[in-house]
């Protein structure tokens, strides 16, 4: 348990909820604390024939269906996620999704054939679009962040993000560039601002959140990738280069030209299998880096000064559902991606809790205007890392 | 429910949130004719059914039903909001989507229905879509993929001047115009004679010839080395042009574009670990798909090398020597590979080649 230790007594699991005598009463000496466990009730049979009957639908029609049918899967993840009896809502309006996807589309295949075909003018054409990504990043991460809060509802509440364009462009412009300018260095930084940037300005209702996090512990859970990348390279690099001298002796001792006839089918085999090895390794540390992020995230959320999240997850058991999962689909061709989304996300929400000090029906909101999808488009096709 | 009768009171049990707060009240809703009633301890609201929002069935969720201040009412009686439905005759095709989702042999026929699409796809549709885009290319873009492909060529010092005398080098020019007079296709051919093995090359091209879009075919001296008739070097030549009539350059480009978006729609994302390991199979396709060109180039210097002398065995042989790296071989001293180098590799295996240019000779008789 790292969770930040309460300024009072923890609560336990299920323990009897407080009957509020009026929600907002002042000054109660000590409240009590209730842990609400969040639970996933998706099953993995029954989200595989979503998914596989969506798939087919998208294709048989040509990509148009994509918007429902992503729609469609958000919302059997957020339907099954549980807390305190009521689950969560995916709301989004796949025709606004639909318009997001074909002008991104568009914008992606114009590139494409820029670089690929080389028309007359395809440098401006190329040069445009690549700048207009580049300068507008920040811009689409505010409106996915924006989009995707407002598109969630729990006990028909929404959620909202009031960021800015300027928190944007600081957190996911200036940081990310600071961290460029100094070969990493900056980037723990960079991912702390961009995870405060996230959670400061999320609302659920009209309960502000703030973020508890601090910078120190981004580091830390840098340090640790790096060190994981560093430490596994050298072992590899030193394994493979033993195998290699070993393989070589063995074959120039049976008379075999390995260095000197064309590529041999042992040392292609070897190649591949390093390849994969340090392919393998930096997605272990990277996966290590983006649990640890999130669970430290969780563990530092606040909303309306009344709730708390919490999270018991372990990083490490996290990066070995990721890693088994990408060898169950490549091993079945993708087709283990249901299993895999449906096991994981069992795994991280089941470890996670909210701790309150009033009920959970004590929220209230105003009236929440309408986001467009454009942003959540360009995060889903360009695969944009929003963190969670 | 199709009864003509006015239809009965249906009657619903959940809770439901007024929308401005996260208090949770239990709630029945009562639907009769075209009015909807929500009751909850203390109170009631009526809605005209044409207003209220049913939110389309998600396997194992609650049903959702949304009024127009906001306000919501959520049921598990799944039944009950389906018959709903099927009486206001909404979600008409995200319910026929569920009912699909619902059972194990519809949702096997759209595995079916996705690997056959992905097959035909692959095998046919990015080949036919590629011949197309490369067929409606206009000339001023083969005109720069030449000539950049050039300048790169000679400016990182792969290819130098050729050391072959001039009268040796008209004499090949002129043989080449035969070719091309044959070939046809008013693409403006020339045939640059080039050393492949400068002493500074960061990889040597070696014996080898190849042709760009426009019609620019490659020869390398290596290559003029390796032969022992110019009835060789032409079929090589016929060969290339074959690759230049069927626009074979551009299209491999168009069918590496197409595999691209292909693997970023089955990974869902253009850069990811995914996309990487996607790059494998995508790989092995456009060897497969370059195969396939190059048999149909095998084809053309085939026609051309019976009209011409009635036999293919100048193009055997050559590709024997090429294969052997011997100058001695021929087409009897190449060996059948196994499958899987086959799939490795951008031509197809030698002796197969030889063995097809056979079958043009046996069919040409």
């Amino acid at each position: 348990m790292t969770d930040a230790p309460p300024t009072v007594p923890p609560g336990r699991h299920e323990q009897a909820r407080p009957v509020p005598a009026g929600g907002e009463a002042g000054l109660v000496p000590a409240p009590t604390v209730t842990t609400y466990p969040m639970t996933f009730t998706g099953q993995a049979g029954e989200y595989f024939r979503i998914w596989i009957v969506n798939s087919a639908l998208t294709i048989v029609t040509l990509g148009l269906y994509l918007p429902w049918a992503r729609v469609r899967q958000r919302q059997y993840f957020y339907g099954h996620t549980w807390v305190d009896g009521h689950n969560f809502e995916y709301t989004a309006n796949p025709l606004a999704l639909l318009r997001g996807y074909l002008v991104v589309g568009a914008l992606f295949l114009a590139y494409s054939l820029a670089l690929n075909v080389q028309f007359r003018g395809w440098e401006y054409v190329a040069g445009v679009i690549g700048l207009a990504y580049v300068v507008l990043y920040p811009w689409l991460v505010m409106k996915s962040l924006r989009f995707l809060a407002v598109s969630t509802t729990h006990r028909g509440l929404r959620f909202r993000h009031y960021g800015k364009a300027g928190g944007a462009y600081a957190a996911y412009g200036l940081a990310n560039l600071a961290s460029g300018l100094t070969a990493g260095l900056a980037l723990p930084w960079a991912w702390f601002m961009q995870r405060r940037y996230q959670v400061e300005n999320a609302a659920y209702g009209d309960a502000r959140a703030t973020f508890r996090g601090d910078v120190g512990h981004f580091y830390v859970i840098g340090l640790t990738g790096l060190a994981v990348a560093i430490g596994g390279g050298v072992l590899l690099g030193v394994g493979g280069f033993l195998l290699v001298a070993l393989l070589t002796g063995v074959l120039d001792s049976l008379g075999g030209d390995v260095l000197n006839g064309p590529i041999s089918t042992a040392t292609l085999v070897m190649i591949g299998a390093l390849y994969l090895a340090f392919l393998a390794l930096y997605a272990v540390a990277w996966q290590y880096v983006r649990a640890a992020t999130m669970r430290s995230v969780l563990n530092g959320v606040e909303i309306g000064g009344v709730v708390r999240t919490g999270a018991t997850f372990s990083p490490w058991r996290l990066v070995w559902i990721g890693v088994s999962n990408t060898a169950a689909q490549v091993l079945t061709l993708g087709l283990a991606t249901p299993w895999a989304a449906v096991r994981r996300a069992r795994y991280v929400v089941s470890g996670v809790q909210v701790r309150a000090i009033t009920p959970l029906d004590d929220f209230a909101a105003s009236q929440a205007p309408p986001e467009n999808a454009l942003g959540e488009a360009a995060t889903e096709l360009l695969d944009i890392n929003l963190g969670f | 429910m199709t009864s003509p009768e006015p239809s009965p009171t249906l009657s619903l049990s959940g809770v439901a949130f007024d929308g401005r707060s996260s208090r949770d009240r239990a709630a029945t809703l009562d639907v009769s004719g075209d009015v909807a009633v929500l009751r909850v301890e203390g109170g009631e609201s009526r809605w005209p059914l044409a207003g209220v929002r049913i939110e389309p069935p998600v396997p194992g969720v609650r049903r959702v039903l949304k009024f127009p201040d906001g306000s919501r009412f959520e049921t598990g009686d799944d039944a009950g909001v389906t018959r709903l439905e099927a009486r206001t005759g909404r979600n008409r095709a995200l319910g026929g989507v569920r009912r699909l989702e619902a059972r194990w042999w519809t949702a096997l026929g759209a595995l079916a229905l996705t690997l056959a699409f992905a097959w035909a796809f692959v095998v046919f549709g990015i080949p036919a879509l590629a011949r197309t885009a490369a067929t409606a290319t206009p000339r001023p873009v083969l005109a720069t993929f030449d000539r950049e492909t050039i300048q790169f060529l000679e400016g990182q010092g792969y290819l130098a001047p050729s050391r072959l005398s001039a009268a040796r080098q008209r004499q090949l020019q002129a043989e080449f115009r035969r070719v091309t007079a044959w070939a046809g296709g008013s693409y403006p051919y020339r045939l640059l004679l080039r050393d492949g093995e400068p002493g500074d090359a960061p990889f040597q091209i070696g014996a080898n010839a190849f042709a760009l879009p426009n019609g620019t075919v490659v020869m390398t001296d290596q290559l003029v080395a390796l032969s022992r008739s110019d009835r060789e070097l032409l079929g090589v030549l016929a060969h290339e042009t074959g690759h230049v009539t069927g626009r074979h350059g551009l299209a491999g480009v168009y069918q590496g574009l197409g595999l691209t978006l292909l693997s970023v729609a089955v990974t869902g994302d253009l850069i990811s670990a995914g996309t990487f390991a996607a790059a494998v199979p995508a790989a092995l396709l456009r060897n497969g798909y370059s195969r396939a060109a190059e048999t149909q180039a095998d084809e053309t210097a085939g026609r051309y090398l019976m009209r011409a002398y009635g036999t293919t065995k100048p193009l055997r042989d050559i590709l024997a020597r090429l294969e052997e790296d011997d100058r001695e071989a021929d087409e009897n001293s190449v060996h059948e590979s196994s499958r899987t180098e086959d799939l490795l590799q951008t031509h197809p295996g030698t002796a197969g080649r030889i063995r097809h240019l056979r079958e043009i000779e046996a069919r040409g008789r």
